[in-house]
C-alpha cells in the first residue's frame, strides 16, 4: 500500500513537472535569457534607458571635463552629448504623446551653443554658466514631462574612477 | 487479518491515512488554483479585470492640448498666459512652464477640436499668430499641438 502511495505521489510530481515545462513554452535545457540560436532582436531602448545610457553620463563627463578645464575632453563630451540627444529623439520621437525633438530643442539647444563657444574660447566662467543653464534645461524638460522628481545637478564628484579628467600637463 | 494491529501495521495505516489526507488536500488546492487561473485569464481576456489606472478617462475625453509659446526670434516664453477656449462655451486658462510649454487635458468627447481655440498673452507682448500643427497620427494620446507666437510691444 505504502509503495502504491509513493508511486502515485511520484507520478503526480512528474506530471506536474511535465505540465509546467510544457506551459512555460521552452525546453528544460533552454536558458531563461533566451535562445542562443535565435536571430538578434532589434534593440529598442525606451526613453529612460536612453537617458541613462546616452545623456546622463555624457552630461556628467562634460561637467567634470569643464571643471578640470580639460577643453579637448569637454569639446568631445559636448559633441557626444549632442549626438546622444539626436539619437534619443530619433529613437523615441514622441514620448507620452509629446514631441521629443521640440522638447530637446527648447531645453538644450541654446545652452549647448553657449557651451560650444565657452569651450572654444577656453572660458571657464562662461562654461560654468552655460553648464548650469543646460542642467536647468534638463530639469525643466523633466518637469514638462511629469518627471520633476528626476533632478539633474552639476556633478560634485566623478562616477568614473577609471577615467582621468585633468588635462595632460 | 487480525483487527489487532501490531506497532508496524499501525504505523503503516497511519502513514497511509496521512498520505490520503495529503493527496486530498493537494487535489483541492490544485483545483482552487486551476479555477482561479482560468477565471482570471478569462476575465483579463474579456477586458473585465484590467490592472490599468483607475484615473484613466481617455475613453471619455477628447484629445489633450499642448504647445509652445515663442517669441518672434523662436525662443520659448515661460510664464505666458494661455487660454484654451471652446467657441461660445468658455475655456481653461493656464501658464507656460519653464520650458515655454502648456498642457491642457482633453475636454469631453462632445467637444469638436475644431471649436477649440488657443490664445496667448504676456505683459509687454502681443499675440502675433497661432498655428495649429497637423499630425498624421490619429492616436488619441497624441495631443493637438498649437504654437502661439508673441511679439514684443
Amino acid at each position: 500500500m505504502r509503495g502504491r502511495v509513493i508511486s502515485v505521489v511520484m507520478g503526480g510530481a512528474f506530471a506536474a513537472f511535465v505540465t509546467i515545462a510544457a506551459l512555460s513554452g521552452r525546453s528544460v535545457a533552454q536558458s531563461p535569457f533566451g535562445d542562443p540560436n535565435a536571430e538578434p532582436a532589434p534593440f529598442n531602448p525606451q526613453m529612460a534607458a536612453l537617458m541613462s545610457m546616452l545623456i546622463q553620463p555624457r552630461h556628467a563627463k562634460l561637467g567634470l571635463a569643464g571643471k578640470a578645464e580639460n577643453w579637448p575632453l569637454a569639446g568631445y563630451a559636448l559633441k557626444e552629448l549632442k549626438q546622444g540627444f539626436v539619437v534619443a529623439a530619433r529613437a523615441v520621437p514622441r514620448w507620452k504623446g509629446l514631441p521629443v525633438p521640440d522638447l530637446f530643442d527648447a531645453a538644450v539647444t541654446q545652452p549647448i551653443t553657449l557651451l560650444d563657444f565657452a569651450i572654444k574660447l577656453r572660458y571657464r566662467r562662461q562654461f560654468d554658466e552655460a553648464y548650469e543653464s543646460l542642467t536647468k534645461g534638463c530639469n525643466a524638460c523633466h518637469a514638462t514631462t511629469d518627471h520633476a522628481f528626476v533632478v539633474i545637478k552639476v556633478p560634485d564628484a566623478s562616477a568614473f574612477p577609471d577615467q582621468e579628467f585633468e588635462p595632460k600637463r | 487479518m487480525s483487527s489487532q494491529l501490531t506497532g508496524r501495521g499501525f504505523a503503516a495505516t497511519l502513514f497511509e491515512d496521512r498520505m490520503k489526507i495529503l493527496i486530498w488536500h493537494c487535489g483541492r488546492i490544485a483545483g482552487v488554483v486551476l479555477a482561479m487561473t482560468c477565471s482570471l485569464s478569462i476575465a483579463v481576456r474579456a477586458g473585465g479585470a484590467g490592472f490599468g489606472d483607475d484615473d484613466d478617462n481617455s475613453e471619455e475625453e477628447g484629445p489633450s492640448y499642448f504647445g509652445f509659446v515663442r517669441d518672434t526670434g523662436g525662443a520659448t516664453v515661460p510664464d505666458a498666459k494661455v487660454t484654451v477656449g471652446i467657441k461660445n462655451r468658455g475655456g481653461v486658462v493656464t501658464r507656460t512652464d519653464a520650458l515655454g510649454t502648456y498642457k491642457v487635458p482633453g475636454f469631453g468627447k462632445d467637444v469638436d477640436p475644431k471649436d477649440v481655440e488657443v490664445a496667448c498673452d504676456k505683459l509687454g507682448y502681443k499675440q502675433l499668430r497661432v498655428v495649429r500643427r497637423s499630425s498624421p497620427s490619429t492616436d488619441p494620446k497624441i495631443p493637438i499641438e498649437t504654437e502661439c507666437t508673441l511679439q514684443r510691444i
